[in-house]
């Protein structure tokens, strides 16, 4: 049975550990039609294009966890609709563990009942599932960022998403290009990185659609029975590639990206139209990698992608500027 | 409209707040749901970038202070409060001549969590501390573990204020504080309510007019004293049978923050067209902060503070709504879907499938004019009038 989630700070291995396939929920192709009846045009299309398709039958349920405001609201919608959702408080202040590990417990009450079952055991199995995984990918994306796979993996069972990654990393082939660093929210359509690569670019992202999914600094126990299972789970996502929807004390996401950024020609900050967090963050990160000497675009984004050739046009642009 | 005098006063009054902010010691930029009778407590003087916006709202001067920022790169799609706030301090002036340079910064998310972003910007320019007190999104229920977790954090920002200040929390000033900002709350609920009156001696754009005072100075004499003679003077109309507006005929409820620039077009419009806008949620949103006990301080404001309106779930916002419908006999609700307020806006579309009389939906925006179409608007306001 599916269950739908829409952020990487989703705890996917308590909901695979319950028997459920944690599935992440993205806008399509399909044009937005049915969830304009549901929410204003000027929330971003990654929140209307996922309204969309949660619309449909398919899914058990819905897991939130505290990161924008529309997603916020986006659990008062679906709930509206008839859906099951539950919403974790991811807090915003990255920090106090104790409270999170809380969170997580009442979680594990929550898929209970939806007729999950959580054990010590399993939950052991998935983190260490998910761990194979995230290493599998880290590997992938150091010869080659393959976000077609990275989006595939996000909705496929995770044993068979590892099968996958395996698979690339034995036919992926090291790129020797200048870098370019996307940096955004998602952005579920393999075809637009592969402007960037046609250019002549080789990828490094900070994106949900690729390194903030797989990113981990893992603590440094080893978990013994399910309340510290949690607390390793807790302290693992507090740990992730940063992501704006959070406060981080010393400006952490800053540092983060601007190190990032430091082998790459150029960055491109990949946004989808109305995404608050990461439009705040644009113009005061813009001046710091300029004054690093970096070439900075921004390239707003609309779900479904009514044409690549703008885009296409604007990545060659930045190619012969960097020549 | 027969506006009320208290207006003149109110003006006075936070002109007088806006002065003192340039000779305090110590300020901080805080946020409208902030628990702001901390900083009170402790001699900070607070300043309010959301009441700042809502003036240039007001002064129709929106899209010019907009610009400052947009020119740095700020999206115009970003909250018009927090682009009109950060142009201002790029442009180093506003309406009052700039708001006073902060201490350090204090933003609350039981808003929204744009104030997160916003305060981030502020406290990377002015290079001064932030500090963001988390309030978990009540969806449903009050949690023992979201409580406790707000209660630490109100103990770490009193520390970080002790750090700040060189003084120590005293508190039986938090009480005095605590127990004025009760006070003040209750006698403006009670002017509020005073719409319950038919007709109404007051309409919601009063209760927009002079909202700053709970704002702003919550936790003060001045804010006691003056909803104390905003009651008297509503009180005065409705012995003598004075109403708001000359012929009302329908009595209706605003839903969501003004459109700043348009309140005079807005209370003519409905004026001209016998009706009554008699109350609205925002302004209704502080009354909530009558139930702080005395007794259990730091408990009780995380309480408080933690179910704000806009940090819960639509259902509740819905039952909220359909109370204030019955409370003052309302026939419609007008809601304005303000493009920059995504938590007050997005679930407006359920919220009015559950609401108890007709309603009709706006697209505006609270401070930027440019996204205002007045004939759209017009007609459909017109239309849904005739249906009722």
């Amino acid at each position: 049975m599916k269950v739908g989630y829409f952020c990487t700070f989703t705890p996917k291995e308590l909901i695979h550990s319950a028997g459920f396939l944690p599935f992440r929920v993205f806008a399509t192709r399909k044009p937005i039609s049915l969830a304009s009846a549901y929410i204003q045009s000027y929330a971003c299309s990654q929140a209307r294009g996922a309204l969309e398709v949660a619309m449909s039958d398919e899914f058990h349920g819905f897991v939130f966890t505290r990161s924008c405001d529309t997603l916020m609201r986006l659990t008062d919608i679906l709930e509206f609709l008839g859906k099951r959702v539950y919403n974790i408080e991811f807090p915003t202040k990255i920090g106090n563990v104790d409270y999170y590990v809380q969170e997580l417990r009442d979680f594990c009450k929550a898929l209970e009942s939806w007729g999950g079952e959580i054990s010590f055991e399993r939950v052991m199995e998935s983190l260490e599932l998910y761990r194979e995984l995230e290493e599998k990918l880290t590997k992938l994306f150091e010869i080659c960022a393959d976000y077609e796979t990275a989006i595939k993996v996000q909705q496929t069972e995770v044993r068979d998403a590892i099968k996958l990654v395996e698979k690339k990393i034995a036919e992926a082939k090291k790129e020797n290009a200048p870098k370019i660093l996307l940096t955004g929210s998602v952005c579920p359509y393999p075809e637009i990185y592969e402007i960037f690569r046609n250019a002549g670019f080789a990828i490094k992202d900070d994106l949900c659609t690729g390194r903030r999914f797989f990113e981990f600094r893992r603590p440094n126990f080893e978990p013994h029975d399910l309340n510290s299972a949690l607390r390793f789970l807790a302290e693992k996502y507090f740990a992730k590639a940063p992501c704006p929807t959070k406060h981080y004390s010393n400006d952490y996401r800053f540092e983060y990206l601007l190190k990032l950024a430091e082998d790459c020609a150029a960055v491109v900050f990949l946004l989808v139209k109305f995404c608050e967090p990461h439009f705040f963050d644009f113009p005061q990160l813009k001046e710091k990698l300029e004054e690093m000497g970096k070439k900075v675009a921004l390239i707003e984004l609309e779900f479904p992608v009514a044409s690549t050739e703008q885009i296409r046009t604007r990545v060659e642009a930045l190619r012969e500027v960097i020549e | 409209m027969r506006r009320l005098k208290i207006a003149e006063k109110m003006r006075n009054l936070m002109a007088g707040y806006y002065m003192l902010g340039h000779n305090a010691k110590v300020r901080a930029w805080v946020t409208s749901g902030a628990p702001v009778e901390i900083l009170y407590a402790m001699d900070v003087y607070p300043v309010y970038p959301e009441n700042h916006g809502a003036l240039i709202g007001a002064a129709k001067l929106g899209s010019h202070y907009s610009d400052f920022a947009e020119k740095r790169g700020f999206s115009r799609d970003l909250c018009s409060y927090a682009r009109c706030d950060i142009g201002c301090v790029f442009a180093g002036t506003s309406p009052v001549g700039g708001l006073p340079r902060p201490s350090f910064l204090f933003a609350c998310n039981n808003i929204c969590n744009t104030v997160v972003k916003w305060y981030e910007v502020l406290s990377r320019i002015f290079k001064v501390p932030l500090f963001v007190l988390d309030m978990p999104f009540i969806r449903k229920e009050l949690k023992d573990s979201h409580l406790r977790y707000v209660e630490d954090q109100l103990l770490d920002f009193i520390k970080f204020v002790e750090k700040i200040t060189g003084t120590q929390m005293d508190d039986s000033k938090l009480k005095e504080v605590g127990t004025k900002s009760v006070e003040a709350v209750k006698l403006y609920g009670d002017c509020l309510r005073m719409a319950k009156n038919k007709p109404s001696p007051m309409t919601c754009f009063d209760a927009f007019i002079n909202m700053a005072p709970i704002v702003c100075l919550r936790g003060t004499d001045y804010a006691v004293s003056f909803y104390k003679d905003m009651k008297e003077e509503l009180e005065d109309r409705v012995k003598n049978g004075i109403s708001a507006i000359e012929n009302e005929k329908f009595r209706l409820l605003w839903d969501n923050i003004p459109v700043w620039y348009r309140l005079r077009w807005f209370s003519e419009f409905f004026e001209s067209k016998n009706a009554c806008l008699v109350a609205d949620t925002y302004t209704n949103a502080w009354t909530g902060f009558s139930e702080i006990r005395s007794s259990d301080l730091i408990s009780s404001l995380a309480e408080v503070y933690t179910v704000s309106y806009l940090n819960i779930g639509i259902e509740r916002m819905a039952e909220i709504i359909n109370w204030l419908i019955e409370f003052y006999e309302v026939d419609g609700v007008v809601m304005h879907s303000n493009r920059s307020c995504k938590p007050y806006s997005f679930g407006q579309y359920e919220i009015q499938k559950k609401l108890s009389v007709p309603s009709v939906i706006i697209e505006a925006d609270m401070v930027d004019e440019r996204a205002f179409s007045e004939a759209q608007i017009a007609t459909r306001l017109e239309a849904f009038l005739e249906m009722l």
